[in-house]
């Protein structure tokens, strides 16, 4: 396995740049940011509109939400690639297919976790930013958004964890992400596939893991930032018999 | 853009075919992960050090890894381990049973952390009073915990069961003539791609819906009566 | 029929409870007070192996429950046990929670078990409420399906943790005269309990408990009137107070 990490691990990292585009885990990576940066703002809008007043907002949002969650992301992907050349007008690669799928998909289940987080502040925090003549997109930009939005971090981190993961689908579109890229790899070796496919596998293990370990970090650390500011704790202390 | 001209007997029979595979991957899968989620999380209630760290082992192994590399590893890397007898027996099968194993381990994961869930739900007090009636450590499992932890659970397992089902999707990506596979050769063969992507998509989602309607179903039947 | 010799158990560095050697005689009420902390949950729980010791022996009808090798469960099913909190299987019904043991542990036919819970439901003063949830039920009540729980193997010893400590005042008399009852049947019982109206009235012994030792071991009159040692005799001033 270690040979063929030696000879291949360059393509594995970073795909045949400098002569070929940029791939392997660095476009895996790319990718990630990308569709986890593109849809987070998306995200947010659509779960205004899901939590709005009016049903023309909110009716297609909760629509397109449901959609893109009841379909798998490789549907999504085929769909993708069909549509956005027909309403651009022109071809597009098929690593711009990957990210505005990526970004759809991750903005639907996005939305639902900000909409939780929203809908998570007590109503008191709107009242009395409304009480004190803030409107209503100020009192969203400074009171409520800041606050769900850090609640909802870790649960936004682990959402970019399943996005990395999410990248390895553009191995069917020919994407030249990090799963195309060992794929490339055992097409060239033929005699050791499981070796191959275990190095890919642990590639994303070792990746992945980092990534939820920063991730449970950043939970303790918004933790304790919130115990310290409140001084009750939500245990349950329910059916504990005192020793006698 | 007409979705009737497109659904001719062929046609349907061809995307009937398809959808059979992935009920079959679908159903097989969600056996096999709900049975060693649930064995796995029993087994990290009972264990000791060495128990808990394997099922942690696993689980973390499952989660961090997608899918599509899971699938890659079971249907080219391992049966290249295997002697050739069993390889040949493999072929013959193709991806069906690779996809069953390399989903339902993968969605394994995911069922046990949500029964382990469960299971931190429910006081401990509830466990050690049935031992005290006399059950056995199984018994009280099967009789009192794990029916108040399912209960808990319920959502999130639903929620995970329409994920097994949407993942069944990828098993494409190994030559499985599932849905998806069949959809794409139709759309190759008679060009009329958003005809055939959109009655896949409307497949997905009314099935997707149907599990979510049933897992609803459920929570209804079984609740626990309140005050 | 239950029997400590030389009984030590620790928490880490904690001695929890200290050399006890004590018996209760069959068809003996033995009631077991004393300040918070002293081991007195504890001392009780060992009896049904909730809580395991290291040192010295517990006997329950003659056999070790501590032993390596002795069958746990069927001797648990021997010794019916109370908690403070109840503990009722919130997702079965009353007469569910009841037969449960029976059915699985004790080999009864469900009709059988079924019977036999009724019958018992009826002894414990709620027999209405056989096909309702533990949450929809009184304190007071939950704790009697509980004590009939209990009592469906037909155990040979009846142990109760604080069984009155979580309920509203005006319930804690059904469950002690439920006790009360079981008491003058000639059930052996073994009590932690405050309630000292149930210690006189039905109780054969009274033992004293403090920081993990038994310092008096009287009868109930003996003990309230002329305690002997000034530990006792502190807390029983305590509780007068009150």
């Amino acid at each position: 396995m270690i040979e063929i990490l030696r000879t291949y691990g360059t393509l594995l990292l970073i795909g045949s740049y400098p002569e070929g585009p940029l791939g392997g885990l660095a476009l895996t990576l790319i990718l990630s940011v990308l569709g986890v940066g593109l849809a987070f703002p998306l995200s947010i809008v659509l779960a205004l509109c899901r939590i709005s007043a009016y049903a023309v907002l909110r009716v297609p949002a909760t629509a397109i939400v449901y959609l893109v969650r009841g379909v798998p992301l490789i549907m999504l992907v085929f769909w993708s690639y069909y549509l956005v050349p027909v309403l651009i007008g022109r071809t597009v690669s098929a690593m711009s297919t990957l990210v505005v799928t990526l970004v759809v998909y991750q903005a639907a289940y996005m939305a639902e976790i900000v909409r939780a987080g929203i809908e998570a502040l007590p109503n008191g925090q709107t009242e009395a930013a409304r009480s004190l003549g803030l409107g209503y997109a100020r009192t969203l930009q400074a009171v409520i958004l800041p606050q769900a939005l850090f609640n909802m971090l870790p649960s936004l981190l682990s959402q970019f964890i399943s996005t990395v993961k999410e990248t390895s689908l553009g191995y069917v579109i020919s994407v030249q992400e990090l799963t195309f890229a060992a794929n490339e790899v055992n097409s060239s070796l033929l005699i050791r596939p499981f070796e191959v496919y275990l190095i890919l596998s642990l590639t994303y293990f070792a990746v992945c893991l980092l990534l939820t370990r920063a991730a449970h970090l950043l939970e303790t650390a918004i933790l304790r930032r919130r115990a310290g500011r409140s001084t009750t704790h939500a245990y349950a202390t329910h059916d504990q018999v005192q020793p006698g | 853009m007409n979705v009737f001209s497109f659904l001719t007997p062929d046609h349907v029979a061809v995307l009937a075919r398809g959808l059979s595979f992935t009920a079959a991957i679908t159903i097989a899968s969600w056996l096999l992960a709900m049975g060693l989620g649930m064995a796995l999380a029993i087994l990290n209630e009972s264990g000791g050090r060495v128990a808990r760290g394997v099922v942690a082992a696993f689980i973390a192994y499952q989660r961090n890894i997608p899918v599509v590399a899971h699938l890659l590893l079971w249907y080219f890397g391992v049966p290249a381990l295997l002697p050739k007898p069993v390889q040949s027996w493999i072929n013959v099968h193709n991806g069906e049973l690779i996809s069953v194993i390399a989903i339902g381990l993968c969605l394994a994961a995911y069922f046990c952390e949500d029964i382990r869930s469960g299971f931190r739900s429910i006081p401990a007090t509830q466990h050690e009073a049935a031992r005290a009636l006399g059950l056995s450590f199984l018994q009280s499992m099967r009789w009192v915990v794990v029916p108040q932890a399912l209960r808990i659970a319920l959502p999130a397992l639903v929620n995970h069961t329409v994920l097994l089902f949407k993942t069944t999707a990828l098993a494409m990506a190994i030559g499985v003539a599932e849905l998806t596979y069949v959809v794409r050769e139709l759309e190759n063969q008679t060009f009329r791609t958003f005809e055939a992507y959109s009655v896949a998509t409307v497949v997905y989602l009314m099935i997707s819906l149907a599990l979510m309607g049933a897992g609803a179903m459920l929570a209804r039947r079984y609740r626990i009566p309140a005050r | 029929m239950i029997k400590f010799n030389r009984v030590d158990k620790w928490y880490g560095d904690y001695h929890a409870l200290v050399d006890i050697s004590a018996e209760v005689a069959r068809g003996e009420v033995v009631v077991v007070c004393g300040p918070s902390g002293s081991g007195k949950s504890t001392l009780i729980r060992t009896v049904n192996r909730l809580e395991e010791i290291h040192k010295g022996v517990i006997e329950v009808d003659g056999a070790d429950i501590h032993a390596r090798g002795t069958d746990l469960n069927r001797f648990r099913a021997n010794i019916g046990f109370v908690f403070q909190s109840f503990n009722l299987f919130p997702h079965l019904s009353v007469l569910a929670n009841i037969t449960l043991a029976p059915a699985k542990v004790g080999g009864q036919s469900l009709p059988q078990a079924r019977e036999s819970a009724m019958a018992l439901l009826a002894r414990v003063g709620i027999a209405d409420k056989a096909s309702a949830y533990p949450q929809q039920l009184s304190g007071g009540q939950q704790q009697r399906v509980a004590i009939a729980r209990a009592l469906a193997q037909k155990p040979a010893v009846m142990l109760f943790d604080e069984p009155t400590s979580a309920l509203d005042p005006e319930m804690v008399g059904e469950v002690l005269n439920v006790m009360k009852s079981l008491a003058r049947d000639g059930m052996t019982m073994m009590c932690v309990t405050h309630e000292m109206g149930f210690a006189r009235d039905v109780g054969h012994r009274v033992w004293f408990m403090d920081r993990g030792r038994i310092l008096e071991q009287s009868t109930p009159d003996e003990f309230f009137t002329a305690a002997r040692h000034p530990r006792a005799q502190a807390f029983l001033s305590d509780l007068r107070e009150h």
